[in-house]
């Protein structure tokens, strides 16, 4: 092969492997963490999670509910860390995933200390803020009955300083919009928290 | 938590950016997405509780395809509750039954087989068996939630036609003790007041009712009266902490089945503190101690002096105390309208007849009944248990219009009306409910036809009841839209119409009837009940040679089934058969109820007078047409229930009574069952709803967190719950619900093991037969630490 082919052949392949670079590399650096998606109970920050991680799944074993699924090779860098999709299965707080954690990235906490986010009600869509039906899914399931979940005149209200983000409310909620919308999510607050060194 | 100025920020800003997603989308778009745009809306009653929410169910394309609460409906004023807006999911489901289906033997599968032949079927193997062990070997156990066409059209070929009454229903196991209390206390079946007073009340006593979770319309009614009053008081008795004691100024917790004790103990106070009302004693009350002996006030006074509100906080324990007991009777007596409201917590008890009239005997000591806001009100469970089965016939020992079986000239009357010969009708009541099963074990009842309800999942200590339907000798025909645990163990299984798919009137809690119009088509093959019947009746009376069976489906003979037949129906029972009795109904034709946007309450004696509503008080003059046209005096209230000769209300003299079992050293709990508010009875419905079942997937037990210590079990570990009869294995919740010594369990599972009725006990009320549900004694054992469950739907 002469010089200038192949010069020219590794151009041309290295030129269609970076083609498609700013939408794959974006998604293989970016986190998964997102409305509903959500790292088990006591996890450090995003910031440091996907280094502090070393992949084991005994998070993943351990879950009695099946709570937590393994990222797969689609996530890039965060291939093999645990996630919760809270509307398909919440976590039920059980909190033997942070007993067996080796590394310290799910961190040693209890029930009520758990951040897993926060669950914000989107009023546009419930039920009882629309005065449609009278709805108290989420009031029932919540496992912070009246703390984290209070009703005001029959309309749910959540309070952040017991809301723990498990996602019970948000997999029972009974709205289901035409885009699969829940009337109330898990937005992931504080995983994004900058980590002071 | 702390957390500093810049977190705060920071989370504020987080929150609302997320709070307002929603904020870009137009308004009114999204409204519409959620309103579902169908092509027609039609009115009817919802197919769930007791309540009678009116609602509208939206059309499309001839399909189902939303339901919403009609505004100017004075039961629900447009509100619905989840499962209401989710019923018409039921609809077009693939699960429906879609064909008759048949196996010979009960070893084995069920193939599928024509109508032709599927009722030739029946017709022979009920024949057969009258014609070789007579007639009390037939039974009928229907249900609270067919319409009344289909109960009144059962019974009439079952007595008029096969001359049996056995004729039973599930509101045996809801309404009958309710049923006694009236009649025993009132002289009249059904309340007096209705939801009306609900506005007015300025007391609320809410005994044995989780209305939240059950009656969940009602609740926001109750609640929406407390809002707007600050002055109103509401009571909540019961031994757990539900989602009603939630709005309760005061909570009284109790142990199971001393509330008799509590109830004696208030009319201690009442009388103590001369709280009673000595005029309305004097003019309208008997004392009585047994139905025929009658005592004087004196001997009631003494007799509840007994019960010192020290003497009853004693027995009852849990949060009582003396005070508390005075407080309830106080603010029950001195309040301005003071409405009591109970459910299951009272009727099924092992006395819930006495129970029942022990809260009416408050209501006449105090006179606060017949006023503005003032009723003791039982709110019924099931949507058609007053109008269809109290009212229409459908238990063993009544007739359709409140009469009794055992009275000769009511036979004469009903017989008369279908122009069948005297005597049809046997004088002898069938089985109850529990004996009729008791029969069905003991193989006296050879054919069996169950209709709309689900009893092997229903009936107390279920395991025992089960085997006799599983009988290779019985013969069982099941009628249902959804396979059940019933279906599973029948001969015959007949496909029937759902709601809004046939035409026919539900009768709710405060006797008020609406009529539900077909909206649209049952799957191919499934069929109205109406029609059901009518062709059975035709071959049986083919079989049996017998010209008085056809006589009994011959005026509605060739009419189409899904207005004419119904319609003919409800006009031969209104017309004919309420006229005269207490719950006249003659006013409440088709036309009529077509017109209301809610419905009628009876007495309703003319179509000018039904249109006004119907009566909102029973018994008084001015405000109940039979009041005036029954007066004796001129006292401005009229008692002209049937069931009392003197024409005035019964103070009734009750001891306390303890349930048919309490804890004990080797069952030391106390177990109570009740219904969550996503689901509906056996789930076959609410459980093929995902949104429903989502929210409750199986059943659980709750209990008490100082038990929970005492016993090492988390939340959410799995429990061991074994009484006598049965055990189950159901996973915890701890919660501060019930009282400390007492587990709660959800009755809708189907699965095995989490079906609760395996363990309670089937011991009944000997005046109204009405099976303990609510009390057994079960022992609590942890087995194992949390496990993933799935739901399971036959």
């Amino acid at each position: 092969m002469k010089r200038r082919v192949f010069l020219k052949a590794v151009a041309g392949l290295s030129g269609l492997l970076f083609l498609p670079c700013p939408a794959k590399a974006g998604k293989f650096f970016s986190s998964p963490l997102a409305r509903n998606r959500l790292r088990p109970p006591g996890a450090v920050s995003e910031e440091i999670f996907a280094g502090k991680c070393i992949r084991c799944g005994r998070c993943v074993e351990v879950c009695p509910y099946k709570s937590i699924i393994p990222l797969d090779i689609r996530s890039g860098v965060y291939a093999g860390t645990p996630l919760v999709l809270a509307e398909k299965v919440p976590c039920y707080l059980c909190m033997k995933c942070v007993k067996v954690c080796p590394t310290g990235t799910l961190q040693k906490i209890g029930q009520e200390e758990t951040r897993m986010g926060l669950a914000v009600i989107n009023r546009h869509l419930c039920y009882n803020w629309q005065e449609m039906t009278l709805c108290r899914t989420c009031y029932d399931v919540c496992p912070f009955k009246e703390k984290a979940i209070s009703l005001h005149e029959l309309k749910p209200l959540i309070h952040d300083d017991y809301c723990t983000g498990c996602g019970i409310c948000t997999h029972a909620c009974p709205v289901t919009a035409d885009d699969g919308q829940k009337a109330v999510n898990i937005e992931s607050l504080y995983a994004n928290e900058t980590v002071r060194w | 938590m702390a957390q500093s100025r810049r977190e705060f920020l920071k989370r504020t800003a987080a929150l609302s950016a997320a709070s307002y997603i929603g904020m870009n989308l137009p308004y009114r778009k999204q409204n519409a997405a959620l309103a579902a745009d169908a092509d027609s809306w039609h009115r009817g009653s919802c197919r769930l509780c007791g309540t009678g929410c009116r609602v509208e169910l939206g059309v499309k394309n001839g399909k189902a395809v939303a339901l919403r609460g009609v505004k100017d409906a004075r039961t629900n004023f447009g509100y619905l509750c989840m499962k209401g807006m989710h019923f018409w999911k039921c609809m077009g489901h693939p699960d429906r039954l879609r064909t008759p289906l048949y196996r010979e033997s009960k070893k084995d599968k069920f193939r599928e087989i024509s109508w032709e032949k599927a009722l030739d079927i029946a017709a022979e193997k009920f024949a057969d068996s009258v014609k070789k062990y007579g007639n009390d070997s037939v039974a009928y156990y229907g249900s609270g939630q067919a319409l009344t066409e289909e109960t009144y059209l059962f019974q009439k070929v079952f007595r008029g036609g096969l001359q049996t009454n056995n004729v039973e229903g599930n509101p045996r196991l809801c309404m009958a003790s309710a049923v006694g209390g009236y009649l025993t206390s009132f002289g009249a079946d059904e309340p007096i007041g209705g939801y009306a007073d609900i506005e007015k009340a300025h007391c609320f006593f809410i005994i044995g009712s989780n209305t939240a979770e059950a009656h969940p319309v009602l609740f926001r009614r109750i609640m929406r009266r407390k809002l707007d009053n600050k002055d109103v008081k509401i009571i909540n008795a019961d031994p757990r902490i539900s989602q009603t004691s939630r709005i309760a100024d005061l909570h009284l917790q109790f142990d199971p089945g001393t509330d008799l004790a509590l109830l004696n103990a208030m009319a201690n106070v009442i009388i103590e503190e001369k709280l009673y009302d000595e005029k309305f004693l004097e003019s309208y009350v008997t004392c009585k101690k047994g139905k025929k002996e009658t005592v004087s006030f004196e001997e009631f006074k003494k007799f509840v002096a007994d019960y010192t509100p020290e003497k009853a906080a004693a027995i009852c324990r849990g949060n009582m105390t003396p005070d508390k007991i005075r407080q309830t009777a106080r603010w029950f007596a001195g309040s301005k309208g003071t409405l009591s409201l109970w459910t299951m917590g009272i009727n099924q008890r092992k006395r819930g007849v006495w129970a029942n009239n022990l809260i009416h005997n408050l209501h006449i000591l105090t006179g606060q009944l017949l006023t503005p806001g003032a009723d003791s009100l039982s709110l019924t469970g099931q949507p058609n248990a007053c109008g269809g089965v109290r009212e229409g016939g459908g238990l063993c020992h009544i007739l359709p219009g409140h009469r009794l079986v055992a009275k000769e000239k009511l036979r004469n009357q009903v017989e008369d009306a279908w122009g069948i010969p005297h005597g049809r009708i046997p004088p002898k009541p069938g089985y109850h409910t529990m004996a009729l099963f008791s029969a069905v074990n003991e193989g006296k009842i050879k054919a069996l036809w169950v209709n709309c309800t689900s009893p092997m999942q229903s009936l107390p200590n279920v395991d025992l009841y089960s085997k006799g339907m599983r009988r290779e000798d019985v013969f069982m025909i099941c009628s249902d839209i959804f396979p059940t645990l019933t279906t599973e163990a029948a001969n015959l299984v007949l496909p029937a119409a759902f709601h809004f798919e046939k035409t026919g009137v539900y009768g709710c809690t405060e006797r008020r009837s609406q009529l539900t119009l077909k909206a649209v088509n049952a799957p191919d093959g499934a069929m109205p009940e109406v029609w059901i019947v009518r062709e059975w009746a035709k071959k049986l009376a083919e079989k049996m040679d017998d010209p008085v069976i056809s006589k009994c489906v011959e005026p509605f003979e060739g009419l189409e089934p899904d207005f004419a037949l119904p319609k003919a129906i409800w006009d031969e029972y209104s017309q004919k058969l309420t006229s005269g009795r207490d719950n006249d109904l003659r006013g409440a034709t088709y036309t009529v109820l077509q017109k209301m946007p809610d419905g009628v309450q009876w007495p309703a004696p003319t179509e000018a007078y039904a249109l006004t509503g119907g009566t909102v008080k029973k018994f008084v003059r001015g405000m109940d047409p039979l009041a005036d046209t029954h007066a004796k005096d001129d006292k401005p209230y009229q008692f002209y229930g049937h069931a009392h000769d003197d024409g005035k209300l019964w103070l009734w003299l009750r001891e306390q009574a303890d349930p048919e079992e309490i804890p004990d050293k080797d069952y030391p709990f106390y177990l109570s069952t009740g219904r969550i508010v996503d689901h509906w009875h056996t789930m076959s419905m609410t459980g093929r709803i995902p949104e429903l079942l989502r929210a409750n997937p199986y059943a659980f037990v709750e209990v008490n967190p100082r038990d929970a210590a005492k016993l090492g079990i988390k939340p959410g570990d799995m429990v061991e719950v074994e009484s006598r009869r049965g055990k189950n294995f159901l996973p915890a919740k701890v919660y501060e619900g019930p009282t400390e010594g007492m587990v709660f369990v959800y009755w809708h599972d189907q699965h095995p093991d989490r079906l609760i009725n395996m363990v309670t006990k089937d011991g009944y009320d000997p005046g109204s037969k009405e099976p303990e549900f609510k009390i057994c004694a079960c022992r609590v054992k942890r087995i194992s630490g949390p496990k993933p469950l799935k739901p399971y739907i036959v």
